[in-house]
């Protein structure tokens, strides 16, 4: 299938997310602001949930409201990531597949992206994450080969910047929002920090 | 160095953590170990107790050296405690050694069979390694000799809902509204359960504990959030009579006007807010468009 294109902002984003809740199963959307083609790029994503992952009511209100704010930044909701609890198994859960689906529906060349807990460590050379494409109606494993990600070793640095700054802790999730509604799930002081640190390094935004 | 206020207040801060079991570990390593090197001598018999909690947030941090250390000085205070023991089981645990640990839980078990604090670490022991239906069996087992343990039962419900057996979970949350009547936290996860299953009685029943959840408590959005979702889904339902149809849409209706009261004033004065309450606009209004 096509190629997978994941944006600094994005990756930077889901590693934060599974860094603030080392002890709970996060989930998360991917979302891009390119128009729909072959290829998929992903832009940003929208960090959902650290606790009951599969009670229905919370996802279903977090789908609603992203579409809602999709549509008005003319962004698409392409796929969903999840970082399991349990760091040895990274393998897609019940309700991963569940929320995946949903999206296929709408998106035809959505993807299901695991973060790989064993690989998070400082140093790790590879990208903790693992890829799934829908093909022939089942969720398979993306060719490595096919996913992107630009400018690897500046987005590491930049995700170290973000720890040792201290500003890893401005991410809000769609959780952290429902306990306290004056903090902003579409996080946009930390994408305009993230953004910051993006363009010295390869001089475009 | 700290002044004796600065260092009182940090003690007064341990214990409130302690207290409110918060798992804030990173805060409670910064403040105790300061505390702990630099004055040891003034904290008088409270040093021991803070020696536990620094040691457990210690593990909780990847910091086995201070970790190490505050079990040596409860050791050798403390030197054929269980409760000592147990710390050091739980050191095992985070370096992963699990049959270590499972040895030192069943010492303690043996002289003391009723101690609940090894048999819950057994228990965690398997949630750490994925075996969550032998978790399952040995936590029901528990719970049949000790009914009343809340964490138990709160442990529990959520490994159901993990393996999504929500009726399963949903006693669990019966047993906890029962003895916790004024506990929104508990109405409200029973609700979100109770949709989970689907269904216009459990839906029915969802709106009720949803609405239960905001009587304790009317701040709490996802009760808010979750009393507006159900009522719509009813109000939508073919099957119901107009009687309920409109009770429902008068329910429905009320819960968005509180949520729309909730965002304007989250929304004021903060340029931040203002993507999640447009979301939110949207979002109630193409509900309504559905609802009718």
């Amino acid at each position: 299938m096509g190629e997978v294109e994941l944006s600094c902002l994005a990756y930077a984003k889901m590693y934060l997310h599974a860094s603030q809740f080392p002890r709970c199963s996060v989930n998360g959307l991917l979302l891009s602001s390119s128009p729909a083609g072959a290829a998929v790029c992903i832009t940003d994503c929208v960090p959902l949930l650290h606790s009951h992952l599969s009670l229905a009511p919370i996802t279903q209100l977090a789908l609603t409201q992203v579409d809602a704010w999709c549509s008005q930044t003319q962004q698409r909701i392409v796929g969903y990531y999840q970082a399991n609890a349990c760091v040895s198994d990274s393998s897609p859960t019940p309700c991963a597949l569940k929320i995946a689906e949903k999206i296929f529906e709408q998106c035809n060349n959505a993807v299901l992206l695991m973060i790989d807990g064993e690989k998070m460590f400082p140093g790790c050379r590879v990208p903790p994450i693992v890829m799934y494409e829908r093909k022939d109606a089942r969720w398979t494993l993306k060719d490595k080969h096919t996913i992107m990600l630009r400018q690897w070793e500046e987005t590491c640095s930049i995700v170290n910047q973000l720890f040792s700054s201290g500003d890893q802790t401005l991410l809000v999730d769609f959780d952290s929002h429902l306990d306290d509604i004056t903090k902003d799930w579409t996080n946009q002081k930390l994408n305009a920090k993230i953004m910051e640190l993006i363009s010295p390094a390869n001089g475009n935004v | 160095m700290l002044s004796v206020s600065e260092m009182l207040k940090m003690r007064d801060k341990l214990r409130k953590w302690r207290e409110e079991n918060y798992r804030n570990s990173e805060q409670i390593v910064d403040v105790g170990e300061e505390l702990l090197n630099e004055h040891a001598s003034k904290l008088g018999d409270d040093i021991w107790i803070i020696y536990e909690q620094v040691m457990i947030a210690a593990l909780d941090c990847s910091r086995d050296d201070l970790a190490w250390s505050c079990l040596q000085e409860l050791k050798r205070q403390f030197p054929d405690s269980h409760r000592v023991k147990r710390l050091a089981g739980m050191r095992l645990e985070a370096l992963e050694r699990y049959e270590d640990a499972n040895k030192l839980y069943d010492s303690i078990l043996q002289d003391d069979p009723t101690n609940t604090a090894a048999r819950k670490r057994k228990i965690s022991i398997l949630r750490a390694q994925g075996k969550s239906s032998e978790a399952i069996r040995e936590l029901n087992e528990y719970l049949e000799q000790f009914v009343g343990d809340q964490e138990a039962w709160h442990e529990l419900s959520e490994l159901y809902i993990n393996e999504h057996d929500y009726a399963k979970a949903a006693f669990c949350l019966e047993e906890l509204m029962m003895t916790n009547p004024h506990n929104h936290l508990y109405c409200e996860q029973y609700a979100e359960v109770k949709y989970t299953q689907g269904g216009l009685e459990n839906l029915e029943l969802a709106r009720k504990y949803f609405a239960q959840a905001l009587k304790l408590n009317n701040r709490n959005m996802r009760a808010l959030f979750g009393l507006y979702m159900s009522a719509s889904h009813i109000a939508a339902s073919p099957k119901v009579s107009a009687k309920v149809k409109k009770d429902n849409m008068k329910y429905g209706a009320w819960a968005a006007s509180q949520i729309s009261r909730a965002y304007q004033m989250a929304g004021r004065g903060k340029k931040e807010n203002k993507c999640s309450v447009k979301a939110v606009e949207e979002m109630l209004e193409s509900m309504q468009i559905t609802m009718s």
